[in-house]
């Protein structure tokens, strides 16, 4: 079991080179470490671009699909759910697996390394459903894929919602 | 005339009034009963509702495509996988329970469903390992002698459930490399779709333990233009579309896979305007050898986008043969299509409003319109 998951993050890893430089590769990659202590367990990179929408609703709307954190979400908004859109709501649990996008801010100009998480322990929440699929690809490109429940390693595997959480500025 | 008229009216006042004096009889008492199903028909179609707002109840709904109704329902459970066994006879489900609803103890299990009676005939208790993730035709699936299941399982590490029906056990599991789902061909040899864009054939032995694998040439382009994992049954195999809207046809009958040289199902001024979406993004029926495509316009990203259109192509000339908008307001865009395989096909719809539209396979008319069919109808299936 350890050996596939380890064959696993090293896919997600080389996923994460293919589609950056190798000096953003590493800060991405560092970050995303930094970032697992608090967050995520085995980072995936998650090839994303903003969608085309009104700037205010990107810009100010957290609780809006159309939010620019959300670039490549797929699943219910947690801010709608108890929770922020870095936060799970209350009596979850984060997902230990996740995967990370890139995400362009309007407001600031600056790409951001985004982690998406699933927040776990509950039935669906059922409110303010989001499916953006910018970079998003199929099951057999498991690191870049949303269709999967990604509860599927808690020992709670109910999905409840989705977070996208600012890990740093994307490097060049 | 107006004496006259006056007249008339109180003759029939007076009528009314009798008749309102003397009530009909009563209604006969009735006797509580459970339907029975009729003799099964190519026209009645499995549509599979996620739940989404509640996805620990997803369901199965069976609805006969003739008569416009539902006959019954299969419960889902949790983000379930799904098969009809050879014989058609059986439906099998694998999904998961936690012991106590929302919480509790995992069971993954593979429920078998009686399709004369809708009841339930048995079950499997598998490893808590399967792949939760949106339906697919190959995410569980039967040997096509029917002794075998074969359940994908995602952990996410990729491997294959190996469940002898017969004799309603684990036979064991086998390891894909990271290749995901279970396309079955031939007696005893399952297919998995690989990152680096190749086909993992692994054949078992009659126990059901691996005797030999291969992995064949990468088929398809993985980065620039990838295949949807919703692959479509054909006589000799499987299809795929990518997301540009090629078609990858994959002949399963020999040891090796063999691959078609690709076609597209748009012409060189629509590719990558228009292009396939939604969660079932073909069907084809094999007889008369008619594919059914949703198509919407996107860019890239909008794979999931349903569809505004359905495209109909002969899949062997490769010619487009209809081109059949749908009424995107009224019903939302097509998110799952499905054909009947009988001589006189109906092309069944799912919207995401959801509705269920029935239509002349050959033609495109509607021909009925099911209205808010549960929540989410992300996948139709042939009983």
């Amino acid at each position: 079991m350890q050996q596939r998951l380890d064959r696993w993050a090293e896919r997600a890893a080389r996923a994460i080179a293919r589609r950056t430089s190798r000096r953003g590769f590493l800060s991405t990659f560092g970050s995303a470490l930094t970032g697992a202590a608090l967050l995520p367990l085995l980072p995936v990179m998650r090839g994303a671009v903003a969608a085309a929408a009104e700037p205010d609703a990107r810009q100010s709307d957290a609780n809006s699909c159309e939010y620019w954190k959300y670039c490549a979400i797929d699943g219910f908004l947690c801010g709608c759910c108890g929770g922020s859109s870095s936060t799970c709501p209350p009596g979850t649990q984060q997902s230990p697996i996740t995967w990370i996008g890139t995400c362009h801010n309007p407001g600031d100009g600056r790409d951001y390394i985004v982690s998406y998480n699933d927040c776990c322990g509950k039935t669906s929440c059922g409110s303010c459903f989001c499916n953006r699929n910018e970079g998003e690809r199929p099951m057999y490109r498991l690191s870049l894929n949303n269709d999967i429940n990604w509860c599927l390693a808690n020992e709670n595997p109910n999905y409840h919602c989705s977070v996208s959480v600012i890990l740093g500025v994307a490097g060049k | 005339m107006w004496p006259k008229a006056l007249g008339a009216g109180l003759a029939l006042l007076t009528v009314v009034a009798a008749t309102a004096a003397t009530p009909p009889p009563p209604l006969p008492a009735e006797h509580l009963d459970v339907a029975r199903l009729p003799p099964p028909s190519p026209h009645w179609i499995w549509a599979f509702d996620e739940s989404i707002n509640n996805e620990t109840d997803t369901r199965l709904y069976l609805y006969d495509g003739d008569a416009h109704r539902q006959l019954g329902q299969i419960d889902g459970g949790y983000w379930p996988g799904f098969a009809t066994s050879p014989d058609h006879k059986t439906t099998a489900i694998a999904t998961t329970y936690l012991s106590r609803g929302s919480h509790g103890t995992r069971t993954d299990v593979i429920e078998f469903t009686d399709n004369s009676t809708l009841a339930l005939s048995g079950e499997i208790v598998v490893p808590a390992k399967r792949a939760q993730t949106l339906p697919t035709l190959y995410n569980l699936t039967y040997s096509a002698d029917a002794h075998l299941l074969y359940l994908t399982n995602l952990t996410p590490a990729a491997s294959v459930t190996v469940v002898d029906v017969a004799k309603r056990s684990v036979v064991g599991e086998v390891d894909t490399d990271g290749c995901v789902l279970a396309i079955p061909s031939a007696a005893r040899r399952i297919s998995a779709l690989c990152e680096s864009g190749r086909l993992l054939t692994v054949t078992l032995d009659d126990a059901g333990h691996e005797a030999s694998r291969k992995l064949s040439t990468p088929f398809f382009n993985v980065d620039k233009d990838p295949i949807f994992v919703q692959g479509i049954p054909t006589a000799t195999g499987v299809m795929f579309l990518s997301f540009l809207g090629d078609v990858y046809d994959v002949d399963l009958t020999a040891a090796e896979p063999k691959f078609a040289p690709v076609w597209s199902t748009t012409t060189a001024a629509e590719r990558g305007r228009w292009r396939p979406g939604g969660d079932q993004v073909g069907a084809l029926h094999q007889q008369r050898s008619r594919l059914y495509v949703p198509v919407h316009r996107g860019a890239d990203g909008s794979h999931k986008v349903g569809g505004s259109e359905i495209w109909v192509f002969d899949a062997t000339s490769h010619q487009r043969v209809g081109r059949w908008p749908v009424d995107v307001k009224k019903y939302g865009s097509v998110v799952a299509v499905q054909v009947s395989q009988d001589g006189a096909p109906l092309l069944f719809v799912a919207t995401e409003n959801p509705s269920l539209l029935i239509m002349d396979a050959m033609t495109g008319r509607v021909l009925h319109v099911e209205p808010k069919m549960g929540q989410s109808l992300w996948y139709l299936m042939n009983p």
